[in-house]
Protein backbone atom coordinates (compact mmCIF):
# COMPACT_ATOMS: atom_id res chain seq x y z
CA UNK A 1 0.00 0.00 0.00
CA UNK A 2 2.67 2.45 1.08
CA UNK A 3 4.73 1.53 -1.97
CA UNK A 4 1.80 2.29 -4.30
CA UNK A 5 1.18 5.62 -2.63
CA UNK A 6 4.87 6.46 -2.97
CA UNK A 7 4.91 5.68 -6.69
CA UNK A 8 1.68 7.51 -7.44
CA UNK A 9 2.25 10.61 -5.34
CA UNK A 10 5.87 10.84 -4.25
CA UNK A 11 5.66 14.47 -3.12
CA UNK A 12 2.55 13.90 -1.00
CA UNK A 13 4.22 10.80 0.43
CA UNK A 14 7.17 12.87 1.59
CA UNK A 15 4.91 15.61 2.95
CA UNK A 16 3.17 13.13 5.24
CA UNK A 17 6.52 12.18 6.73
CA UNK A 18 7.93 15.70 6.94
CA UNK A 19 4.81 16.86 8.81
CA UNK A 20 6.01 14.67 11.65
CA UNK A 21 9.61 15.96 11.31
CA UNK A 22 10.95 12.65 10.11
CA UNK A 23 12.05 11.28 6.72
CA UNK A 24 10.99 7.99 5.10
CA UNK A 25 14.39 6.44 5.88
CA UNK A 26 13.95 7.25 9.57
CA UNK A 27 16.28 10.22 9.72
CA UNK A 28 15.47 13.56 11.29
CA UNK A 29 15.53 16.59 9.01
CA UNK A 30 19.05 17.68 9.95
CA UNK A 31 20.48 14.18 10.28
CA UNK A 32 23.27 13.04 7.99
CA UNK A 33 23.73 9.46 6.88
CA UNK A 34 26.53 7.41 8.45
CA UNK A 35 29.90 8.09 6.88
CA UNK A 36 32.62 5.51 6.35
CA UNK A 37 36.16 6.32 5.21
CA UNK A 38 38.74 3.83 3.98
CA UNK A 39 42.23 5.11 3.19
CA UNK A 40 44.95 3.75 0.94
CA UNK A 41 42.77 1.11 -0.71
CA UNK A 42 44.41 1.48 -4.15
CA UNK A 43 48.10 0.67 -4.10
CA UNK A 44 48.81 1.79 -7.68
CA UNK A 45 47.83 5.38 -6.76
CA UNK A 46 50.02 7.77 -4.79
CA UNK A 47 47.06 8.47 -2.53
CA UNK A 48 43.56 7.06 -2.39
CA UNK A 49 40.41 6.98 -0.31
CA UNK A 50 37.01 5.38 -0.48
CA UNK A 51 34.10 7.21 1.11
CA UNK A 52 30.61 5.91 1.77
CA UNK A 53 27.89 8.33 2.71
CA UNK A 54 24.94 6.06 3.30
CA UNK A 55 24.74 4.26 -0.02
CA UNK A 56 26.59 6.90 -2.00
CA UNK A 57 30.10 5.62 -2.68
CA UNK A 58 32.97 7.65 -4.10
CA UNK A 59 36.54 6.53 -4.66
CA UNK A 60 39.32 9.06 -5.12
CA UNK A 61 42.71 8.10 -6.51
CA UNK A 62 45.57 10.53 -6.89
CA UNK A 63 48.35 9.99 -9.42
CA UNK A 64 51.42 12.21 -9.38
CA UNK A 65 53.34 13.14 -12.53
CA UNK A 66 56.20 15.46 -13.35
CA UNK A 67 55.76 18.49 -15.58
CA UNK A 68 57.21 21.91 -16.26
CA UNK A 69 55.66 24.88 -14.44
CA UNK A 70 54.27 27.95 -16.18
CA UNK A 71 56.51 30.96 -16.72
CA UNK A 72 54.31 33.15 -14.55
CA UNK A 73 54.53 30.90 -11.52
CA UNK A 74 57.77 28.91 -11.80
CA UNK A 75 57.54 27.60 -8.23
CA UNK A 76 54.01 26.29 -8.28
CA UNK A 77 52.84 22.77 -8.99
CA UNK A 78 49.37 21.78 -10.11
CA UNK A 79 46.42 19.97 -8.64
CA UNK A 80 43.86 18.82 -11.19
CA UNK A 81 40.60 17.48 -9.78
CA UNK A 82 38.14 15.59 -11.94
CA UNK A 83 34.82 14.00 -11.06
CA UNK A 84 33.51 11.07 -13.05
CA UNK A 85 29.90 9.94 -12.85
CA UNK A 86 30.05 6.77 -14.97
CA UNK A 87 26.93 4.87 -16.12
CA UNK A 88 28.05 2.18 -13.68
CA UNK A 89 26.90 4.19 -10.65
CA UNK A 90 23.29 4.88 -11.57
CA UNK A 91 20.83 4.18 -14.39
CA UNK A 92 20.37 7.95 -14.83
CA UNK A 93 23.80 8.36 -16.42
CA UNK A 94 24.32 7.28 -20.01
CA UNK A 95 27.56 6.11 -21.59
CA UNK A 96 29.34 8.84 -23.49
CA UNK A 97 31.08 12.12 -22.75
CA UNK A 98 30.97 13.49 -19.15
CA UNK A 99 27.48 14.58 -18.18
CA UNK A 100 26.60 18.18 -17.37
CA UNK A 101 26.34 17.31 -13.70
CA UNK A 102 29.80 15.71 -13.64
CA UNK A 103 31.33 18.83 -15.18
CA UNK A 104 29.54 21.16 -12.75
CA UNK A 105 30.71 19.11 -9.75
CA UNK A 106 34.27 19.00 -11.13
CA UNK A 107 34.35 22.76 -11.51
CA UNK A 108 32.86 23.32 -8.07
CA UNK A 109 35.51 21.11 -6.48
CA UNK A 110 38.27 22.83 -8.46
CA UNK A 111 37.01 26.16 -7.09
CA UNK A 112 36.86 24.87 -3.51
CA UNK A 113 40.36 23.47 -3.87
CA UNK A 114 41.70 26.78 -5.09
CA UNK A 115 39.78 29.09 -2.75
CA UNK A 116 40.31 27.13 0.45
CA UNK A 117 44.07 26.77 -0.28
CA UNK A 118 44.03 23.10 0.68
CA UNK A 119 47.42 22.47 -0.89
CA UNK A 120 50.35 24.83 -0.88
CA UNK A 121 51.29 24.66 -4.54
CA UNK A 122 54.88 25.60 -3.72
CA UNK A 123 55.22 22.31 -1.82
CA UNK A 124 54.91 20.60 -5.18
CA UNK A 125 58.00 22.31 -6.58
CA UNK A 126 61.05 20.13 -7.27
CA UNK A 127 63.29 22.55 -9.19
CA UNK A 128 62.16 26.11 -9.69
CA UNK A 129 61.15 26.82 -13.26
CA UNK A 130 62.08 23.30 -14.36
CA UNK A 131 60.11 20.52 -12.76
CA UNK A 132 57.07 20.44 -10.53
CA UNK A 133 54.56 17.82 -9.46
CA UNK A 134 51.12 17.66 -10.96
CA UNK A 135 48.56 15.76 -8.89
CA UNK A 136 45.69 14.29 -10.86
CA UNK A 137 42.85 13.73 -8.41
CA UNK A 138 40.24 11.51 -10.02
CA UNK A 139 37.05 11.01 -8.07
CA UNK A 140 34.77 8.32 -9.36
CA UNK A 141 31.28 7.69 -8.11
CA UNK A 142 30.62 3.97 -7.74
CA UNK A 143 27.11 4.12 -6.34
CA UNK A 144 24.96 7.22 -6.73
CA UNK A 145 22.43 7.85 -3.99
CA UNK A 146 22.42 11.62 -3.79
CA UNK A 147 24.74 14.25 -2.33
CA UNK A 148 27.73 13.33 -4.43
CA UNK A 149 29.48 16.69 -3.77
CA UNK A 150 29.91 16.03 -0.05
CA UNK A 151 31.20 12.52 -0.66
CA UNK A 152 33.63 13.78 -3.32
CA UNK A 153 35.08 16.49 -1.10
CA UNK A 154 35.57 14.12 1.84
CA UNK A 155 37.25 11.56 -0.44
CA UNK A 156 39.50 14.23 -1.96
CA UNK A 157 40.49 15.47 1.47
CA UNK A 158 41.26 11.97 2.74
CA UNK A 159 43.17 11.01 -0.43
CA UNK A 160 45.26 14.20 -0.37
CA UNK A 161 46.26 13.52 3.22
CA UNK A 162 47.22 10.01 2.14
CA UNK A 163 49.49 11.13 -0.73
CA UNK A 164 53.09 9.96 -0.45
CA UNK A 165 55.46 11.45 -3.02
CA UNK A 166 58.88 9.95 -3.76
CA UNK A 167 61.76 12.36 -3.19
CA UNK A 168 63.21 13.58 -6.45
CA UNK A 169 66.13 15.84 -7.33
CA UNK A 170 67.35 17.27 -10.59
CA UNK A 171 70.71 15.99 -11.74
CA UNK A 172 73.04 18.98 -12.28
CA UNK A 173 74.83 17.55 -15.30
CA UNK A 174 72.11 15.84 -17.28
CA UNK A 175 69.29 18.17 -16.09
CA UNK A 176 67.12 15.11 -15.70
CA UNK A 177 65.09 14.18 -12.63
CA UNK A 178 66.34 11.28 -10.53
CA UNK A 179 65.11 9.45 -7.49
CA UNK A 180 67.18 10.41 -4.45
CA UNK A 181 65.85 7.88 -1.98
CA UNK A 182 63.14 5.30 -1.94
CA UNK A 183 61.47 6.86 1.09
CA UNK A 184 58.49 8.95 0.25
CA UNK A 185 57.25 12.01 2.04
CA UNK A 186 53.64 12.63 2.94
CA UNK A 187 52.06 15.85 1.89
CA UNK A 188 50.76 18.46 4.29
CA UNK A 189 47.22 19.58 3.67
CA UNK A 190 46.95 23.16 4.87
CA UNK A 191 43.23 23.55 5.18
CA UNK A 192 40.51 20.98 5.71
CA UNK A 193 37.30 22.09 4.01
CA UNK A 194 34.19 19.96 4.46
CA UNK A 195 30.96 20.54 2.61
CA UNK A 196 27.41 19.97 3.74
CA UNK A 197 24.52 19.93 1.29
CA UNK A 198 20.87 20.60 1.96
CA UNK A 199 17.82 20.13 -0.18
CA UNK A 200 14.88 22.50 -0.04
CA UNK A 201 11.55 20.72 0.01
CA UNK A 202 8.28 22.48 -0.82
CA UNK A 203 10.09 25.84 -0.99
CA UNK A 204 10.50 25.98 2.77
CA UNK A 205 11.71 22.84 4.54
CA UNK A 206 15.47 22.23 4.70
CA UNK A 207 16.70 18.66 4.78
CA UNK A 208 20.38 17.80 5.23
CA UNK A 209 22.26 15.24 3.12
CA UNK A 210 19.53 14.44 0.56
CA UNK A 211 19.30 10.99 -1.02
CA UNK A 212 18.81 10.52 -4.74
CA UNK A 213 15.03 10.41 -4.26
CA UNK A 214 15.00 13.57 -2.19
CA UNK A 215 17.21 15.38 -4.71
CA UNK A 216 14.75 14.55 -7.46
CA UNK A 217 11.80 15.95 -5.48
CA UNK A 218 13.64 18.97 -4.11
CA UNK A 219 12.87 22.48 -5.28
CA UNK A 220 16.44 23.65 -4.66
CA UNK A 221 19.78 22.74 -3.13
CA UNK A 222 22.36 24.56 -1.01
CA UNK A 223 25.96 23.52 -0.42
CA UNK A 224 28.03 25.12 2.32
CA UNK A 225 31.77 24.50 2.61
CA UNK A 226 33.53 25.37 5.84
CA UNK A 227 37.04 24.80 7.16
CA UNK A 228 38.60 24.08 10.54
CA UNK A 229 39.32 27.77 11.35
CA UNK A 230 35.64 28.66 11.37
CA UNK A 231 35.85 30.20 7.90
CA UNK A 232 33.31 29.85 5.14
CA UNK A 233 35.06 28.56 1.98
CA UNK A 234 32.14 28.39 -0.41
CA UNK A 235 28.39 28.74 -0.44
CA UNK A 236 26.70 27.42 -3.52
CA UNK A 237 23.00 27.88 -4.12
CA UNK A 238 22.26 27.39 -7.79
CA UNK A 239 18.84 29.01 -8.14
CA UNK A 240 15.77 27.06 -7.12
CA UNK A 241 13.41 28.22 -4.43
CA UNK A 242 14.45 31.19 -2.35
CA UNK A 243 15.58 31.05 1.25
CA UNK A 244 15.48 33.59 4.05
CA UNK A 245 18.67 34.85 5.65
CA UNK A 246 17.96 32.97 8.87
CA UNK A 247 17.62 29.72 6.95
CA UNK A 248 21.00 30.29 5.31
CA UNK A 249 22.46 30.99 8.75
CA UNK A 250 21.00 27.73 9.97
CA UNK A 251 22.69 25.85 7.10
CA UNK A 252 26.02 27.49 7.87
CA UNK A 253 25.72 26.58 11.54
CA UNK A 254 24.91 22.96 10.73
CA UNK A 255 27.79 22.86 8.27
CA UNK A 256 30.30 23.89 10.96
CA UNK A 257 29.21 21.13 13.32
CA UNK A 258 29.26 18.61 10.44
CA UNK A 259 32.76 19.79 9.44
CA UNK A 260 34.07 19.14 12.95
CA UNK A 261 32.55 15.65 12.93
CA UNK A 262 34.20 14.77 9.62
CA UNK A 263 37.60 16.18 10.58
CA UNK A 264 37.42 14.13 13.79
CA UNK A 265 36.49 11.03 11.79
CA UNK A 266 39.42 11.57 9.42
CA UNK A 267 41.86 12.12 12.30
CA UNK A 268 40.68 8.91 13.92
CA UNK A 269 41.04 7.00 10.66
CA UNK A 270 44.56 8.27 10.06
CA UNK A 271 45.57 7.55 13.66
CA UNK A 272 44.31 3.99 13.42
CA UNK A 273 46.36 3.60 10.23
CA UNK A 274 49.61 4.76 11.84
CA UNK A 275 49.32 2.34 14.70
CA UNK B 1 68.70 -14.20 -17.55
CA UNK B 2 69.27 -10.74 -16.16
CA UNK B 3 66.91 -9.16 -13.71
CA UNK B 4 64.17 -11.09 -12.00
CA UNK B 5 64.02 -14.84 -11.83
CA UNK B 6 60.51 -15.80 -12.90
CA UNK B 7 60.79 -19.42 -11.89
CA UNK B 8 63.22 -20.47 -9.20
CA UNK B 9 65.12 -23.79 -9.18
CA UNK B 10 62.74 -25.03 -6.52
CA UNK B 11 59.83 -24.35 -8.89
CA UNK B 12 58.47 -21.23 -7.23
CA UNK B 13 57.37 -18.14 -9.12
CA UNK B 14 58.46 -14.54 -8.46
CA UNK B 15 55.59 -13.96 -6.03
CA UNK B 16 56.12 -17.27 -4.25
CA UNK B 17 53.34 -19.22 -5.93
CA UNK B 18 53.65 -22.70 -7.41
CA UNK B 19 53.02 -23.01 -11.17
CA UNK B 20 49.44 -24.27 -10.80
CA UNK B 21 48.49 -21.91 -8.00
CA UNK B 22 45.96 -19.10 -8.45
CA UNK B 23 46.33 -15.75 -6.72
CA UNK B 24 44.08 -15.21 -3.73
CA UNK B 25 40.54 -14.48 -4.87
CA UNK B 26 38.23 -12.47 -2.68
CA UNK B 27 34.79 -11.59 -3.91
CA UNK B 28 31.54 -10.08 -2.77
CA UNK B 29 28.16 -9.89 -4.43
CA UNK B 30 25.48 -7.27 -4.04
CA UNK B 31 27.78 -4.44 -3.05
CA UNK B 32 25.66 -1.56 -4.41
CA UNK B 33 22.05 -0.52 -4.08
CA UNK B 34 21.48 1.41 -7.31
CA UNK B 35 22.38 -1.41 -9.65
CA UNK B 36 20.24 -4.48 -10.31
CA UNK B 37 23.29 -6.64 -9.78
CA UNK B 38 26.80 -5.83 -8.61
CA UNK B 39 29.95 -7.61 -7.59
CA UNK B 40 33.48 -6.83 -6.52
CA UNK B 41 36.41 -9.18 -7.03
CA UNK B 42 40.05 -9.10 -6.03
CA UNK B 43 42.45 -11.49 -7.73
CA UNK B 44 45.72 -10.81 -6.02
CA UNK B 45 46.28 -7.10 -6.59
CA UNK B 46 43.83 -6.82 -9.47
CA UNK B 47 40.62 -5.22 -8.24
CA UNK B 48 37.52 -5.08 -10.40
CA UNK B 49 33.98 -3.87 -9.90
CA UNK B 50 31.06 -4.96 -12.08
CA UNK B 51 27.49 -3.71 -12.17
CA UNK B 52 24.56 -4.96 -14.20
CA UNK B 53 21.43 -3.04 -15.12
CA UNK B 54 18.51 -4.73 -16.71
CA UNK B 55 16.79 -6.30 -18.44
CA UNK B 56 15.16 -2.97 -19.23
CA UNK B 57 13.74 -1.05 -22.17
CA UNK B 58 16.11 -0.15 -24.96
CA UNK B 59 17.73 3.20 -24.26
CA UNK B 60 18.55 5.70 -26.97
CA UNK B 61 16.85 4.59 -30.15
CA UNK B 62 14.37 1.79 -30.53
CA UNK B 63 16.02 0.80 -33.80
CA UNK B 64 18.76 -0.98 -31.88
CA UNK B 65 16.26 -3.48 -30.47
CA UNK B 66 16.62 -7.09 -31.55
CA UNK B 67 13.37 -8.91 -32.16
CA UNK B 68 14.52 -12.33 -31.07
CA UNK B 69 17.03 -11.70 -28.29
CA UNK B 70 18.26 -9.22 -25.73
CA UNK B 71 20.65 -6.42 -26.64
CA UNK B 72 23.78 -6.79 -24.56
CA UNK B 73 25.67 -3.61 -23.85
CA UNK B 74 29.09 -3.99 -22.22
CA UNK B 75 31.52 -1.33 -21.22
CA UNK B 76 35.03 -1.95 -19.94
CA UNK B 77 36.90 0.90 -18.38
CA UNK B 78 40.08 1.27 -16.39
CA UNK B 79 40.35 3.93 -13.70
CA UNK B 80 43.02 6.56 -14.39
CA UNK B 81 44.73 5.56 -11.15
CA UNK B 82 44.60 1.81 -11.76
CA UNK B 83 47.99 1.44 -13.42
CA UNK B 84 51.56 2.49 -12.65
CA UNK B 85 51.44 5.18 -15.31
CA UNK B 86 48.34 7.36 -15.23
CA UNK B 87 45.88 6.39 -17.92
CA UNK B 88 44.84 9.40 -19.95
CA UNK B 89 41.81 7.71 -21.48
CA UNK B 90 39.96 5.54 -18.99
CA UNK B 91 37.58 4.24 -21.64
CA UNK B 92 36.98 4.42 -25.34
CA UNK B 93 40.55 3.72 -26.44
CA UNK B 94 41.20 0.81 -28.73
CA UNK B 95 42.21 -1.59 -25.99
CA UNK B 96 39.07 -0.98 -23.93
CA UNK B 97 36.88 -1.19 -27.02
CA UNK B 98 38.36 -4.59 -27.75
CA UNK B 99 37.82 -5.68 -24.15
CA UNK B 100 34.20 -4.44 -24.26
CA UNK B 101 33.57 -6.39 -27.43
CA UNK B 102 35.13 -9.57 -26.04
CA UNK B 103 33.06 -9.22 -22.93
CA UNK B 104 29.87 -8.81 -24.95
CA UNK B 105 30.60 -11.88 -27.01
CA UNK B 106 31.53 -13.93 -23.98
CA UNK B 107 28.29 -13.12 -22.22
CA UNK B 108 26.19 -13.54 -25.31
CA UNK B 109 27.26 -17.16 -25.21
CA UNK B 110 26.35 -17.59 -21.57
CA UNK B 111 23.23 -15.52 -20.93
CA UNK B 112 19.92 -16.99 -22.13
CA UNK B 113 19.46 -14.08 -24.52
CA UNK B 114 16.30 -15.39 -26.18
CA UNK B 115 14.30 -14.88 -22.96
CA UNK B 116 14.25 -11.10 -23.25
CA UNK B 117 13.53 -10.03 -26.82
CA UNK B 118 13.43 -6.27 -27.52
CA UNK B 119 15.12 -5.53 -24.18
CA UNK B 120 18.56 -4.49 -23.07
CA UNK B 121 21.04 -5.60 -20.43
CA UNK B 122 23.96 -3.36 -19.47
CA UNK B 123 27.14 -4.79 -18.02
CA UNK B 124 29.65 -2.23 -16.80
CA UNK B 125 33.04 -3.29 -15.50
CA UNK B 126 35.52 -0.98 -13.90
CA UNK B 127 39.13 -1.90 -13.18
CA UNK B 128 40.15 -0.09 -10.00
CA UNK B 129 43.62 -1.52 -9.69
CA UNK B 130 45.40 -3.54 -12.31
CA UNK B 131 48.02 -6.25 -11.83
CA UNK B 132 47.62 -8.58 -14.79
CA UNK B 133 44.68 -10.74 -15.77
CA UNK B 134 42.33 -7.76 -16.06
CA UNK B 135 40.06 -9.39 -18.58
CA UNK B 136 39.71 -12.55 -16.51
CA UNK B 137 38.89 -10.63 -13.35
CA UNK B 138 36.32 -8.65 -15.34
CA UNK B 139 34.63 -11.79 -16.67
CA UNK B 140 34.54 -13.35 -13.21
CA UNK B 141 33.17 -10.17 -11.63
CA UNK B 142 30.57 -9.77 -14.38
CA UNK B 143 29.45 -13.39 -13.90
CA UNK B 144 28.81 -12.72 -10.22
CA UNK B 145 27.01 -9.47 -11.02
CA UNK B 146 24.78 -11.16 -13.60
CA UNK B 147 23.92 -13.87 -11.07
CA UNK B 148 23.22 -11.18 -8.48
CA UNK B 149 20.85 -9.49 -10.94
CA UNK B 150 18.99 -12.77 -11.28
CA UNK B 151 19.49 -13.05 -15.04
CA UNK B 152 19.37 -16.69 -16.17
CA UNK B 153 22.59 -18.08 -17.63
CA UNK B 154 23.51 -21.42 -19.15
CA UNK B 155 26.37 -21.72 -16.73
CA UNK B 156 28.91 -19.60 -14.91
CA UNK B 157 31.58 -18.08 -17.13
CA UNK B 158 35.00 -18.41 -15.55
CA UNK B 159 38.13 -16.98 -17.07
CA UNK B 160 41.77 -17.53 -16.32
CA UNK B 161 45.13 -16.79 -17.92
CA UNK B 162 47.96 -19.21 -18.40
CA UNK B 163 51.46 -18.98 -19.76
CA UNK B 164 54.66 -20.88 -20.33
CA UNK B 165 57.68 -19.92 -18.25
CA UNK B 166 60.88 -21.82 -18.95
CA UNK B 167 58.96 -24.81 -20.33
CA UNK B 168 56.67 -24.97 -17.32
CA UNK B 169 53.01 -24.10 -17.82
CA UNK B 170 51.84 -21.58 -15.20
CA UNK B 171 48.40 -20.31 -14.33
CA UNK B 172 46.93 -16.85 -13.52
CA UNK B 173 49.92 -14.73 -14.48
CA UNK B 174 50.62 -11.39 -12.80
CA UNK B 175 51.58 -8.13 -14.47
CA UNK B 176 55.26 -8.90 -13.93
CA UNK B 177 54.98 -12.22 -15.72
CA UNK B 178 52.81 -10.64 -18.43
CA UNK B 179 55.29 -7.86 -19.16
CA UNK B 180 58.38 -10.00 -19.82
CA UNK B 181 56.91 -11.11 -23.11
CA UNK B 182 56.00 -14.67 -22.28
CA UNK B 183 53.01 -16.03 -24.20
CA UNK B 184 49.69 -15.15 -22.59
CA UNK B 185 46.67 -17.32 -23.06
CA UNK B 186 43.22 -16.21 -21.97
CA UNK B 187 40.52 -18.85 -21.65
CA UNK B 188 36.89 -18.25 -20.70
CA UNK B 189 35.09 -21.46 -19.92
CA UNK B 190 31.58 -22.72 -19.17
CA UNK B 191 32.84 -25.09 -16.47
CA UNK B 192 29.99 -27.65 -16.30
CA UNK B 193 30.10 -28.50 -19.98
CA UNK B 194 33.80 -27.61 -20.31
CA UNK B 195 33.00 -25.52 -23.38
CA UNK B 196 35.42 -22.76 -24.28
CA UNK B 197 33.65 -19.48 -25.08
CA UNK B 198 36.69 -17.26 -25.49
CA UNK B 199 40.22 -18.19 -26.30
CA UNK B 200 42.91 -15.66 -26.99
CA UNK B 201 46.63 -16.03 -27.27
CA UNK B 202 49.32 -13.39 -27.65
CA UNK B 203 53.00 -13.71 -28.38
CA UNK B 204 54.55 -16.92 -29.74
CA UNK B 205 54.01 -20.40 -28.44
CA UNK B 206 55.19 -23.64 -30.00
CA UNK B 207 52.28 -25.77 -31.08
CA UNK B 208 53.62 -28.76 -29.12
CA UNK B 209 53.15 -26.73 -25.93
CA UNK B 210 49.61 -25.64 -26.76
CA UNK B 211 47.93 -28.59 -25.13
CA UNK B 212 49.65 -28.39 -21.78
CA UNK B 213 49.26 -24.61 -21.51
CA UNK B 214 45.59 -24.86 -22.48
CA UNK B 215 45.07 -27.66 -19.96
CA UNK B 216 46.60 -25.45 -17.31
CA UNK B 217 44.24 -22.61 -18.28
CA UNK B 218 41.20 -24.87 -18.16
CA UNK B 219 42.28 -26.20 -14.78
CA UNK B 220 42.61 -22.61 -13.59
CA UNK B 221 39.08 -21.84 -14.79
CA UNK B 222 37.68 -24.85 -12.96
CA UNK B 223 39.45 -23.73 -9.78
CA UNK B 224 38.00 -20.24 -10.22
CA UNK B 225 34.57 -21.82 -10.68
CA UNK B 226 34.87 -23.58 -7.34
CA UNK B 227 35.62 -20.30 -5.58
CA UNK B 228 32.87 -18.33 -7.36
CA UNK B 229 30.30 -21.06 -6.75
CA UNK B 230 31.14 -21.19 -3.07
CA UNK B 231 30.81 -17.43 -2.71
CA UNK B 232 27.46 -17.42 -4.54
CA UNK B 233 26.16 -20.14 -2.23
CA UNK B 234 27.37 -18.27 0.85
CA UNK B 235 25.77 -15.06 -0.40
CA UNK B 236 22.44 -16.71 -1.12
CA UNK B 237 22.39 -18.42 2.30
CA UNK B 238 23.15 -15.10 3.96
CA UNK B 239 20.40 -13.29 2.06
CA UNK B 240 17.81 -16.00 2.66
CA UNK B 241 18.64 -16.05 6.38
CA UNK B 242 18.12 -12.30 6.48
CA UNK B 243 14.79 -12.64 4.72
CA UNK B 244 13.74 -15.41 7.05
CA UNK B 245 14.51 -13.36 10.16
CA UNK B 246 12.47 -10.36 9.09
Amino acid sequence: MAADFKTAQPVEYYRQFLKKDVRPDGRELGEIRSTIVNIGSISTAEGSALVKLGNTTVICGIKAELCTPTNDEPKKGFVVPNVDLPPLCSPRFRPGPPSEQAQVVSQFIADVLKDSKMVNHEDLCIAEGKIVWVLYCDMMCLDYDGNVIDACIISLLAALRNVALPSIEVDEETAKPKLTSSTSSTMTVQSLPVSTSFAIFDNSILIADPTNEEENLATGVVTVVTNECGELCALHKPGGSSLSESQIQECVKRSFSRGDEIRKLLDETFNSLDR
Amino acid sequence: MAGIELLSDQGFRADGRRPHELRKIRCRMGVFRQADGSAYIEQGNTKVLATVYGPHEITGGRSKALHDKVLLNCQYSMATFSTGERKTRPKGDRRSQEMSMNLRRTFQAAILTHLYPRSQIDIYVQVLQSDGGNYCACVNAATLAVIDAGIPMRDYVCACTSSLLEDTPVVDISYLEESVGSPEMVVALLPKSEQIVLFQQNSRLHVDNLEKVLDMGIKGCTDVYGILDQSVREHVTEVSNLMMST
